[in-house]
């Protein structure tokens, strides 16, 4: 057994028990817990890159590597803990890893699983479309991510506050109500762009690959549904000063059916061009 | 050298506020050296506060026998507050022996404080130590005594969560806005009306770093007086709505029987602010404030039920720590029970004789590792060396002590810088200490590394020294 065939299989060992020994350290609020955590997370990221690395490397035998399902959520799960490290040096939110990590080890596992599964792409899209489509797209959702952990921990925090919670409930080391609206700031102002830089990308070159925009595709649909969302939300965060409640609430929302997007119809839909097929 | 250790006390517990009135101290100065003078002292401290009084005396065994101490404390209190001594007796506790030593220990960690955890019992506690040091009226016993009361209660703050929750009303107030804005600086705070209670709480949130504070009072000339002293801004009080877009947080505690600031307003404020939290904290009894305020969005408010509610918990919370706070002080009561009883000649001249010969081997071991192999006969015959220079060093300073044991009063003093300067007792000395006997301009380093350099040297095998 080669490095190439332990490599999964430890970093999967290594977020899941850095995803649960982070949560067990959050419960019985154990420093020590969430620092091995973390030590158990970053050396599983460490992996990931090199991972990440070696496919990048591969895909100049066979270009085919970047549009395979293992890439494509490989990628994802890395893009989630990268914006999470930014979030953490930036804003103090080292709490988010409650997110981060599950999603990377969710992603990372839906990558091993999916080795041998490729999505059905026109040989054109590659190189540009790569950095316009997939890139922007991912970054955004990595964004959206941390949104939504950020968003649930300052409706979690506000309503202790509103509902008179004893300051000993209030986690000591949990950052404030406006840190936590900053992040929901920065993840609209940010993310929606890339996410319409992405989603527009995609349509330009479906227009260029197959003369059309719009192919009815179920994943096309609810990628505009969240876009329309996403636009709403950037429109009343910055024309209305949308704070607090309200946005913390829609990017939660604009974050599950990103779930339901990538996971739900990705693998059970059957799609034109979205869909993962061995 | 039996000696008598007695505290005496009331406190917030034991005595109502006019008894503490009634009995509080307020000539510190006069009281402890008339103590002195009445009873057979040899040691007398006192402090006094709106919460408790305390009297700790020391005293001689012999010359002490067959006397109340305690009863003539009381004696002596009673007639310098003129009081009847009866109401006194119903309202103190006396304190004997180590039992005395713990309550003082409890005290400085303010584990008997009405707010326990508060720490400004150990500032009076320090304060009446340094003028009873100054008036000569503290010697060895309270010196000593005192001064492990301070590390105590360093050492209970340090190694519990006694004092680390808000457990002031005020400073819950700072801390719950801590958690709504995170840092406070950059915030504007605004006090409305002028309560006692506002303006402890409009202090904390200057000290946590809001930038601005605006002061609104029905009266204006009492906001500008209030302004001046908070060195904040004068509001009228018709301007109070106006000035609210650019407010962050509002501590309200007027005398309105009706609400003065209501929902509807608030409203059209949170437009103006563009959303930005609003925190508010109504003291006042009826409320200023309506309910109905929290209910918005991105505003929060807080009556002062509520804020009694966040403190009372953190209390039990206090308690909790207590207990580990207590065994520190008993640990330390032990520790200091050793000390009392080093301080007789006998157990000075074993630990002193002990330290110098602990020294010696020490340093011939060193001195051996460095000569290489030697045989029997010179090794005993160094040892034997270095044995009778520690004793013969020490004579000098052991029949100096004998000779002040005889006399009247000064035998301990000097058994005690005895240990202090050999360090007999085995205590850190912390850079600090004794800071506030020592002038700015003498200030040097406690260093001593340049007189008794204790790391080994190099040794190389040219500078070996050759066995005769």
């Amino acid at each position: 057994m080669g490095l190439p065939d332990v490599l999964p299989i430890l970093i999967i060992g290594l977020y899941f028990f850095g995803t649960a020994l982070y949560v067990l350290g959050s419960a019985l609020r154990n420093e020590r817990l969430k620092v091995a955590a973390l030590s158990l997370g970053g050396a599983g990221f460490a992996l990931h890159a090199l991972d990440l690395g070696g496919q990048l490397l591969n895909a100049n035998a066979s270009p085919d590597a970047l549009t395979s399902g293992r890439f494509l959520f490989c990628l994802l799960g890395f893009g989630i803990l990268l914006i999470f490290l930014l979030l953490w040096w930036r804003f103090k939110m080292r709490f988010l890893a409650v997110v981060a990590l599950p999603l990377a080890l969710v992603f990372y596992a839906t990558a091993d699983a999916t080795s041998g599964i490729k999505a059905t792409l026109p040989p054109m899209l590659t190189g540009l479309f790569f950095l316009l489509h997939i890139g922007t797209l991912f970054a955004s959702m990595a964004m959206l991510a941390m949104g939504a952990g950020a968003g649930a921990a300052f409706l979690h925090l506000e309503k202790r506050i509103k509902m008179k919670a004893s300051l000993k409930k209030m986690q000591q080391d949990m950052p404030s109500l406006d840190t936590f609206d900053k992040v929901n700031h920065w993840v609209i102002v940010g993310g929606f762009p890339l996410y319409a830089i992405g989603l527009i990308s995609g349509f330009i070159w479906a227009w260029l690959s197959s003369k059309r925009v719009f192919s009815g595709d179920p994943k096309e649909i609810l990628a505009l549904v969240m876009l329309v969302l996403y636009a709403y939300l950037f429109h009343q965060r910055l024309a209305y000063g949308w704070r607090g409640r309200k946005p913390a609430v829609l990017v939660i929302g604009v974050f599950l059916l990103m779930i339901v997007s990538m996971l739900g119809i990705n693998f059970l839909v059957p799609t034109t061009f979205h869909g993962f097929k061995p | 050298m039996d000696k008598q250790i007695i505290l005496v006390g009331l406190n917030h517990r034991t005595a109502s506020v006019d008894v503490r009135e009634k009995f509080a101290l307020t000539n510190v100065e006069n009281f402890e050296q008339g103590l002195l003078a009445a009873c057979p002292l040899r040691e007398v401290l006192a402090l006094s506060t709106c919460n408790r009084v305390e009297v700790l005396v020391v005293a001689d065994g012999e010359r002490a026998a067959g006397l109340d101490l305690a009863d003539a404390v009381l004696h002596h209190w009673a007639m310098a507050c003129e009081g009847p001594i009866d109401t006194l007796r119903q309202h103190t506790y006396a304190h004997r022996g180590l039992a005395a030593v713990t309550h003082l220990f409890s005290v400085a960690a303010s584990l008997d404080s009405m707010i326990m955890g508060e720490p400004q019992i150990l500032g009076q506690l320090k304060k009446s130590y340094r003028n009873a040091v100054e008036r000569g009226t503290a010697h060895v016993i309270i010196n000593r005594l005192l001064h492990k009361s301070f590390s105590v209660a360093k050492r209970v703050r340090t190694e519990t969560a006694i004092a680390s929750s808000a457990v002031s009303i005020s400073y819950a107030a700072v801390e719950l806005a801590k958690k709504i804005f995170g840092e406070l600086s950059g915030k504007t705070a605004m006090l409305v009306g002028a309560g006692e209670m506002a303006e402890l709480a409009a202090t904390h949130l200057l000290s946590a770093g809001i930038d601005k504070l605006l002061i609104c009072n029905r009266t204006y000339a009492r906001a500008q007086e209030l302004a001046r002293t908070m060195h904040g801004e004068s509001v009228f009080f018709e301007d109070m709505v106006e000035r609210l877009p650019g407010v962050d947080i509002i501590i309200s505690s007027t005398g309105s029987p009706t609400a003065i600031i209501r929902a509807k307003d608030i409203r059209g404020v949170l437009k103006k602010r563009r959303n930005r939290a609003m925190f508010f904290i109504d003291i006042a009894v009826p409320r200023d404030i309506d309910p109905d305020v929290n209910s918005l969005d991105n505003v929060y408010l807080y009556d002062i039920d509520d804020l009694k509610e966040v403190v009372e918990e953190n209390m039990s919370a206090r308690q909790h720590e207590a207990v580990k706070a207590r065994s520190i002080v008993d640990q330390e009561t032990e520790a200091f029970a050793t000390w009392l009883k080093s301080l007789a000649l006998q157990p000075t001249i074993t630990d002193l004789l002990g330290r110098a010969e602990e020294v010696g081997q020490r340093e011939l071991a060193k001195t051996l590792k460095r000569l290489g192999p030697v045989d029997d006969d010179t090794r005993e015959a160094l040892e034997v060396l270095v044995r009778s220079m520690a004793h013969k060093l020490l004579h000098e300073p052991i029949c100096f002590l004998k000779r002040r044991t005889r006399e009247e009063g000064s035998a301990e003093r000097f058994i005690d810088v005895t240990r202090r300067i050999f360090n007999l007792d085995g205590d850190a000395a912390h850079p600090d200490a004794h800071l506030d006997r020592r002038s700015p301009d003498t200030e040097e380093s406690l260093d001593c590394e340049e007189c008794c350099p204790d790391a080994e040297p190099q040794s190389t095998p040219g500078d070996r020294v050759k066995p005769q």
